[in-house]
This record gives C-alpha cells, structure tokens and sequence, in this order.
C-alpha cells in the first residue's frame, strides 16, 4: 500500500481496523508514526468537540415534554368537554324536535269529550249564532246558520292547539264539535274512537272539524251539517 | 363497565409511565451528544440549544415510533438534521450563511486549554460538509457506513469527505503562521 493511499484510509478513520492498513503500518515505521500521530490528533479533536453543554438542559428537556404532555392534556379535556356540549346541544334539540313533532289530537278531543257535562254546568247562557260566530272569527270562520242543539261554546287547547269547542245535543245523545284551526305540526285523524266515543274528522279549507259522539251515534248527519253551514273568510 | 375502564385506566397510566421512563433515559443518554452535534452543527450555542430542545419535543411526540433502542442515536440526528433544515427554511431571509462567517464564542470556552480553541477554531472553520461527517464519526463514534446512511450519501464520498476534512485540519494545524479558520478544499 503505498503512502497516499495509507493516508487517505487513516484520514477517513483513524480507528480502522483495516487488516491492509494495519500490514502497511507494522511493515513501515514512518507509516505507524504517522498513524499514531493521526490517533492522537483524533484524541484531540474529541476533546475538543466536548463543548460545555448548558447545565439545566436534560431538566429543560424533561420539564418541556412535562409541559407539553399538560397542554396537549388540556386540548385533549377541552376536546371532551367540547364533545359533552356538543352531546347536551343535540340532545336539547333532539328533544325540541320530539316536542314539536307533529301532534295527533284525536286522542285529546275523545278526552275533552269526557268533560263535556262538567263544561255544561258552568255555562248557564244561552248560546247563539252571534256567539259562536264570535269566537269562530278568531279562525278566520263563521256559521252562516246555527246548529240545532248548541249548548256550550268555549275554546279549549287540545294539546297545544287553540280551538272551539261545541256541546251539542242531539237526538243521538251530546255530540263535541271542535273548529280545529289548520296547523303545519297538527295531524288531524280521520277517524278515531275509545272505548266511550268515537270520532270523525272533517278537512276544510282553512280547518278541520272534529266530531265526536257516543261510540254507536251516526256523526255523517251532524258532519254534513256543520259542513253546509260553516263559512271562511276570504 | 366501571371496572374494564379502571383496568384500562391504569394500563393507560402504566404505560404512559413506561414513556415518560423512555424519554427520561433517552435525555439521559443523548442529550449532551446531540447538544454537541447541534453546536457543531450550527455553531451557536443558543440556536443549538433550540434545535436541541425541538428535537427532543418531536421525539417525545413520536416515541411510540421509536422500536429499536439501538437506532436511537440515528434516529435523534435524523430528527435534528430535519429540525435544523426547518430553521433555515425559516429563517432564509434574515441570517447569513453560516458557513461564510467564521463566528467563534470566545467566552465558552475560556476555560478550554489552547490546544482545545485551536482546534475549535479550526473545526468550525471547516464547510459544513465537511464537518458534519467528521463530527458524526468523532462524538458518535459512526463508521463510514453509518454516516452514509445518515446524511444520505454514498461511502465513498463520505470517506472523501474524512479524509479531506483531517487534511485540511492538518495543514491548518502545519502552517501556523498563516491565516487559518477557513480552509477551500
């Protein structure tokens, strides 16, 4: 191996174990001193690459993992607690749609039905087509003729609905007739009936009309009636 | 249910445990080296310092990826390396090349032996690609091969680039009359 070549190997690793160059160096004195030279030199720069490293700095390391471990831990409990919100925030709405889901009101006219005698007893005044019509304004309605019979006129809420509640009496026994006014969540049923009542119901232009009577009556008579007179205005 | 999440709760602690274990020995282990490197690297304590520091924050992050003990070190320089090129995409505009200025703190090494500051001097003087093979293979104790692998080159260059770094040290340290510091190979 000649002398550059020797030198070049020992230039790139002083620590070479190379068995060429450790042949060359045993069978060259100026070679061996020169590697040796090299070795020390590499002692040397070791050393002095050995550059003061800053005291605190492992602690500063582990403290800034510490730290960032706790705001990561932060985010991570914001992010839970913003998915706990975000949780309560559809379960209210949730909620709010369940209450405003359309709302059957067959159910709560049968009921009404019930406390049609008690309703009697405190309207002692006579009801007349003014009357009616009176509270039949507030539907945008009216009778153009009265109903035979008409014993109460009050409003009353099935459910959250605002309506006119009639007692009529019927040679088929009392009858109810609600002016239900027309509303976008309100499901009128056709036909419904418990174990007392039954009742129909009536599609109108800007309303439905409910009838309900004992469970044997006919109700086409009296729907046919209020059908004919019942007016809306334009 | 309750007592599933307790046992999970307390796996989640233990080996959250066994993390911060790793990265406490991991510090422990590499950070005076990785300093050194980074100092070498950029040749400002402070800015070192920094590199450090984000380094060790990445691989705090990403130590789960970290399977082999042994690959450590490499894998801490390759992190820096990454980190460093990451200061100079930021800070194009507002510093010099660092390698046109031969900067040198005084002060740190105050306490050094002459011979040390010399060579210091001479060190930081070298091009960067130069030095930094060199540096690999005398504070990490790297062969040829594994500074290859490291910086991306082939071992050849990597050799070349010993070999030339050592030369250049050497004819700085021969000529000591002339203005060393900054040597074109």
């Amino acid at each position: 191996m000649d002398e550059l070549e020797f030198r070049r190997r020992i230039y790139a690793d002083p620590e070479t174990t190379d068995s060429e160059v450790v042949e060359a160096a045993k069978a060259d004195d100026s070679k061996r001193h020169f590697w040796n030279e090299q070795k020390q030199l590499d002692k040397q720069l070791k050393q002095a690459l050995k550059v003061d490293v800053p005291d605190d700095l492992a602690n500063k390391l582990i403290w800034q993992q510490s730290a960032d471990e706790f705001t990561r831990y932060k985010r991570r409990s914001r992010w839970y607690l913003a998915m706990a919100a975000s949780v309560a925030f559809t379960v209210g709405i949730a909620l709010t749609m369940w209450h405003h889901k359309p709302i059957s009101i067959g159910g709560q006219a049968l009921a009404h039905m019930q406390y049609a005698e008690m309703e009697h007893a405190h309207s002692l005044l006579p009801v007349d087509l003014n009357m009616v019509n009176a509270k039949l304004a507030s539907f945008g309605a009216s009778f153009n003729e009265m109903l035979d019979g008409v014993e109460v006129a009050n409003y009353c809420h099935l459910s959250t609905v605002r309506s006119l509640h009639l007692i009529v009496d019927t040679p088929q026994g009392k009858m109810s007739v609600f002016v239900v006014p027309e509303r976008g969540d309100v499901t009128v049923p056709s036909e419904f009936e418990d174990k007392q009542y039954r009742g129909e119901s009536l599609k109108l232009q800007r309303a439905n009309v409910m009838i309900v009577g004992d469970k044997d009556a006919d109700l086409s008579e009296m729907k046919e009636a209020v059908a004919k007179r019942i007016q809306f205005s334009a | 249910m309750f007592s599933r999440n307790k046992i999970d709760n307390s796996q989640v602690l233990s080996s959250m445990k066994a993390k911060h274990q790793r990265y406490e020995a991991l510090v422990k282990a590499f950070h005076a080296d990785i300093y050194r490197y980074a100092y070498w690297l950029v040749k400002d304590q402070s800015v070192a310092e920094d590199i450090v520091q984000e380094t060790f924050l990445r691989a705090w992050r990403s130590l789960d990826a970290l399977n082999d003990e042994k690959a450590a070190k490499s894998w801490l320089i390759t992190i820096l390396r990454r980190e460093n090129a990451r200061r100079f995409e930021r800070k194009q505009f507002d510093t010099v090349d660092i390698d046109d200025v031969s900067i040198h703190d005084e002060t740190q090494h105050a306490d050094g032996d002459l011979k040390d500051r010399e060579l210091q001097r001479l060190l930081g003087g070298l091009s960067v690609e130069y030095r930094e093979p060199l540096i690999l293979q005398l504070i990490f104790g790297f062969s040829g091969e594994e500074i290859a692998n490291q910086l991306g080159l082939n071992k050849n260059t990597v050799m070349t680039r010993l070999f030339r770094a050592r030369n250049q040290l050497k004819e700085a340290l021969e000529k000591p009359n002339e203005q060393r510091g900054r040597v074109n190979g």
